[in-house]
């Protein structure tokens, strides 16, 4: 038994290292996280239990509900562009067959830059006055826009932008999942005569129903948590017309430095990303082919 | 489908066609910020835009010269660099592990640690860091850091050590091989592709984080990211520095993007998708 235990111990040893590294960096501060939320830090520093009171604040902070429906516009614009856009540009991507690696590259291009340079290139494309956007806008003769300064388009422009960057990610899934199709329920179809229109909704679409499950699960992890691409554009301004709750967390937290709420709209956050992966599982469990 | 040969033709240019708008569409935004990046300062604000100018580089050497921005560049290496380090010397032989015995404790947490907001953590980690006076320290950085390189590395691994046949496990375990040597001799060198996906995934992901040093460094340890915030406040007046530190940002990650593209989207949906 001697070798047995010697086996055992090579193997907890070669996973022990990483373990104590969650331990200490995910799991301890996600647990620290929670007793925050729990806390009330003063300005200066001191700690007092307020039990429930965090939250109770926070059902009546109107910033708070501002930040739960920016974040759901905000997610629910995205997302149904990225999907629509991601299934057309694969379809394309598909009927091309052949995909030569420097159109593979190009397309992989916006979502593997940082979100922050997405920033700063459209800060200068969509600038107000001297923007190459609103320069394209007038010469059509259509009206100049204030994008990100903009109240009511700032959310859109927002999305529109996420969408330039992740509808080529959300197409190469989908192209993934057009290449497992069996291609013999197409042949059937042909031989029954059905037209192209017929075979997308009633054939190619249920079909890819999973896969498009998964794309959902993946975009909606990182666009419920939209951070990055709003702190530097515009900081949740106009006024707090792009004040997610991932931004107002931030700010509450580092800027006003009122650690305990921000950790209860950090928690709070986490339980809402955490619903949707679980609700999106349910979903993909019932359009399983 | 019962089509005639040429509008079966038809359709494949309207193909051709859409998806070169495709391209353009995604491209230009892009090729706007490398050609403003050229721009004489006084032509970068120009309106109307223009096109056609005398290509420069002043906005790069006044880059250099005004700001700290080799340092910046510094910093961005040192802490890139050291957290994929460490986020491969702890997720590869824990991804060994996890596919041999099949627990699954590791892909589980790595799952967490990608759904959780960054700030969820940072909160704590701030009270953390500063109670041992470690803010603005690599560590601090490299640390945070790894808690994005580890989950990518034990998530792109574990197909990879799965698809090893057991039997060449169970094979040299019978001829006396202690797992240390199966895992070093053996199992290492049938990974070494996903080593290197793993790797380069971890780099640009840990290259792209802005959230955890914008809070955790100083002046002197900020990252190229958390430094880009600066060059946005000169930037109302200096577009053209802007363009091209955001240049030379993207540059990086475009790179090995470029490089490991074909492996690339199996990695980047947890495999969800085979590449």
């Amino acid at each position: 038994m001697r070798v047995n235990d010697e086996h055992r111990g090579q193997m907890a040893a070669m996973s022990m290292p990483a373990l104590i590294f969650t331990v200490g960096m995910i799991a301890f501060p996600f647990i620290y996280t929670i007793w925050m939320s729990f806390q009330l830090y003063s300005s200066t520093g001191q700690i007092t239990g307020s039990g429930i009171g965090n939250y109770q604040r926070m059902v009546g902070d109107d910033e708070f509900w501002n930040g739960i429906w920016i974040t759901f516009y905000l997610y629910f614009l995205s997302l149904a562009l990225q999907l629509v856009l991601g299934t057309g540009l694969a379809m394309l991507l598909f009927r091309a067959k052949r995909l030569p690696g420097i159109v593979r590259s190009l397309f992989i291009s916006p979502f593997m830059m940082p979100p922050v340079v997405a920033g700063m290139m459209w800060l200068v494309i969509l600038d107000p006055s001297l923007g190459a956007a609103n320069w394209i806008l007038t010469s059509l003769g259509l009206p100049a826009s204030a994008w990100l300064a903009s109240p009511v388009w700032v959310v859109p422009t927002l999305a529109m932008i996420d969408t330039w960057q992740w509808t080529p990610y959300v197409a190469l899934i989908v192209l993934g999942g057009l290449q497992s199709l069996p291609p013999s329920v197409y042949e059937a179809a042909e031989i029954d005569g059905a037209s192209r229109r017929a075979v997308f909704w009633r054939i190619t679409l249920p079909l890819l129903l999973p896969t498009l499950v998964t794309a959902m699960v993946l975009r909606s992890v990182d666009l419920l948590r939209f951070f990055d691409l709003i702190y530097i554009t515009t900081q949740g301004g106009p006024s707090n017309h792009s004040m997610t709750l991932n931004i107002y967390g931030f700010r509450t937290g580092f800027e006003f430095f009122r650690l305990g709420y921000a950790s209860a709209l950090m928690v709070t956050l986490s339980v809402i990303v955490l619903g949707a992966v679980i609700a999106l599982n349910r979903l993909r469990a019932a359009v399983e082919w | 489908m019962s089509m005639k040969p040429s509008d079966s033709r038809l359709l494949d240019w309207v193909n051709v066609v859409l998806l070169v708008l495709a391209g353009v569409l995604v491209m230009t935004p892009t090729a706007w910020m490398i050609l403003s990046s050229f721009k004489p300062s006084f032509e970068v604000t120009a309106y109307p835009p223009t096109l056609i100018f005398d290509p420069t580089v002043e906005n790069y050497v006044t880059l250099t010269e005004q700001t700290p921005f080799l340092r910046y560049t510094m910093n961005s290496i040192i802490v890139t660099t050291g957290s994929t380090l460490l986020g491969l010397l702890l997720g590869t032989p824990a991804a060994f592990v996890a596919s041999w015995t099949r627990i699954t404790w590791p892909a589980v947490v790595a799952l967490m640690a990608r759904m959780a907001p960054g700030t969820l953590f940072l909160l704590p980690w701030y009270v953390m860091f500063r109670q041992v006076d470690m803010i603005g320290s690599y560590w601090a950085l490299i640390l945070t850091h790894a808690v994005i390189t580890l989950p990518i590395v034990t998530w792109v691994l574990l197909p990879y050590f799965d698809n090893i046949p057991r039997s060449i496990f169970e094979a040299a375990q019978v001829d006396g091989c202690s797992p240390f040597r199966i895992f070093r001799r053996i199992a290492l060198p049938l990974v070494s592709a996903g080593l290197a996906v793993a790797a380069i995934l971890a780099f640009v992901f840990s290259w792209n984080f802005f959230l955890f040093s914008l809070v955790l460094s100083n002046s002197q340890s900020k990252t190229l990211i958390a430094a880009s915030f600066n060059f946005i406040g000169e930037g109302s007046t200096n577009w053209g520095g802007l363009m091209a530190a955001a240049t030379i940002i993207a540059l990086p990650p475009l790179i090995l993007a470029a490089v490991v593209q074909r492996w690339l989207i199996s990695g980047l949906t947890l495999g969800a998708v085979k590449g």
